[in-house]
């Protein structure tokens, strides 16, 4: 065991300089510009979905998406301040307002189209294309949100990577709802919030884990 | 609210690479969280753990100490955390092990069963009291004190040959109120 003089003489021979951290809202706006890239190379690829102009129209669908949008970036401010040790833990409170609105919206889609869910009607051929357009969204931006955050591996993990993967789903839920054609059908819908409750789930469950792995691979 | 304020200029250098200042701030900051830690853990090897992991993730995430806010939060923020670790820690060993304090060890060497000689010491000091009085003042002035037969005789006033038959039924009704002792 070494004395804690010891130790502290061996941090010191250990102290190159180092870059400070640019302001965590600076940091969640440099993610939220990645994520951004990340949509417009979708929107090239991808092209839109043909009824978009037709759903714009429509305030709930329009009210739904700025919510997940408006989720997706509070989460990930939430997440780089949460971050930063001498920041209030109370920070992972600030995307639920957002988060409450995008989950009512939801709700609210669920009954309105209750009844025209048909048992034949379940849109199985769909599911492909959007869970490809789940992972090609996803991965990337978890992963930058992993490398960026890797050093709250010492800190607050579960917290950190509950905040930072309901952001990186939302954002996901987001591209969903503007690139992939779906009658609002209940199932779509849950399929969109059931994705992003999976990936905070996974978030929490294995967010140490995965923090702490990524932090000692960086070093 | 001076040595906050000191610790927050020492860190900002340290960023910087002033090994001086990061070393100062550690000396400096080791007593404090020292003191926060024993708040938590009453054992000495543990505040030492405890104070020891806090300065390894104070030096990993030293970057992001931003030095327009207060130094103050920002440690005790990370020792929390890695006091409330430790005592996680702590408790999840504690259900499976048991820790070998040093009253637990014991070894041949004579000087390991103080404790046991101390007791005996007194046993016997106990027995020499409750012998009668001719016989305890005998044994306290012939063994205890090392007097010869002849001091003895002169302090006491007894004969050396009364004093040698008191001594030797002392050690007798000694032996046997010890011997008893041990036995049962």
């Amino acid at each position: 065991m070494i004395t804690t003089p010891d130790l502290i003489e061996s941090l010191v021979a250990n102290a190159a300089p180092v870059r400070r951290l640019r302001p965590p809202v600076a940091r969640a706006v440099g993610w939220l510009l990645f994520a951004a890239l990340m949509l417009a190379l979708l929107a090239v690829s991808h092209e839109m979905r043909p009824d978009l102009a037709l759903r714009l129209r429509q305030p709930e669908f329009v009210i739904g998406v700025a919510a997940s949008l408006a989720t997706g970036v509070l989460a990930a401010i939430a997440s780089f301040l949460l971050s930063i040790p001498d920041r209030s833990r109370a920070w992972l409170l600030l995307p639920l307002p957002a988060l409450f609105v995008w989950v009512s919206t939801i709700g609210y889609g669920c009954l309105i189209n209750w009844v025209s869910l048909q048992p034949g009607s379940l849109p199985f051929g769909d599911e492909a294309g959007c869970f490809a357009l789940l992972v090609l969204t996803g991965v990337p931006l978890s992963l930058a949100m992993l490398i960026m955050l890797r050093y709250a591996a010492l800190l607050a993990p579960t917290r950190v990577a509950i905040s930072g993967s309901l952001a990186v789903a939302a954002v996901t839920a987001t591209a969903l709802s503007i690139f992939h054609e779906h009658d609002a059908s209940a199932i779509i819908l849950i399929w969109n919030f059931g994705t992003a409750v999976l990936l905070v789930a996974l978030g929490g469950a294995f967010g140490r884990r995965m923090f702490s792995w990524v932090a000692y691979a960086g070093k | 609210m001076a040595r906050e304020l000191d610790w927050s200029i020492y860190m900002a250098r340290a960023q910087a690479g002033d090994r001086d200042a990061y070393r100062r701030l550690l000396e400096d900051v080791a007593p404090y969280l020292r003191s926060i830690a024993a708040r938590h853990f009453r054992n000495s090897g543990d505040i030492e753990d405890a104070v020891q992991e806090v300065l390894l993730t104070v030096h990993a995430v030293r970057h992001t100490y931003d030095p327009a806010r207060p130094f103050g939060p920002w440690l005790v923020a990370i020792a929390n955390r890695r006091v409330v670790d430790g005592l996680r820690r702590q408790g999840r060993s504690r259900a499976r092990e048991v820790a070998l304090e040093t009253e637990h060890e014991t070894f041949a060497a004579p000087e390991a069963n103080y404790h046991e000689a101390a007791s005996e010491a007194r046993a016997l000091r106990d027995a020499v009291e409750h012998l009668p009085p001719g016989q305890r003042d005998a044994i306290r002035m012939l063994k205890l004190q090392e007097m010869s037969l002849k001091e003895a005789a002169a302090v006491s006033g007894m004969t050396v040959a009364a004093l040698k038959v008191a001594t030797h039924r002392a050690v007798k009704s000694l032996r046997k109120v010890l011997g008893q002792d041990r036995r049962t």
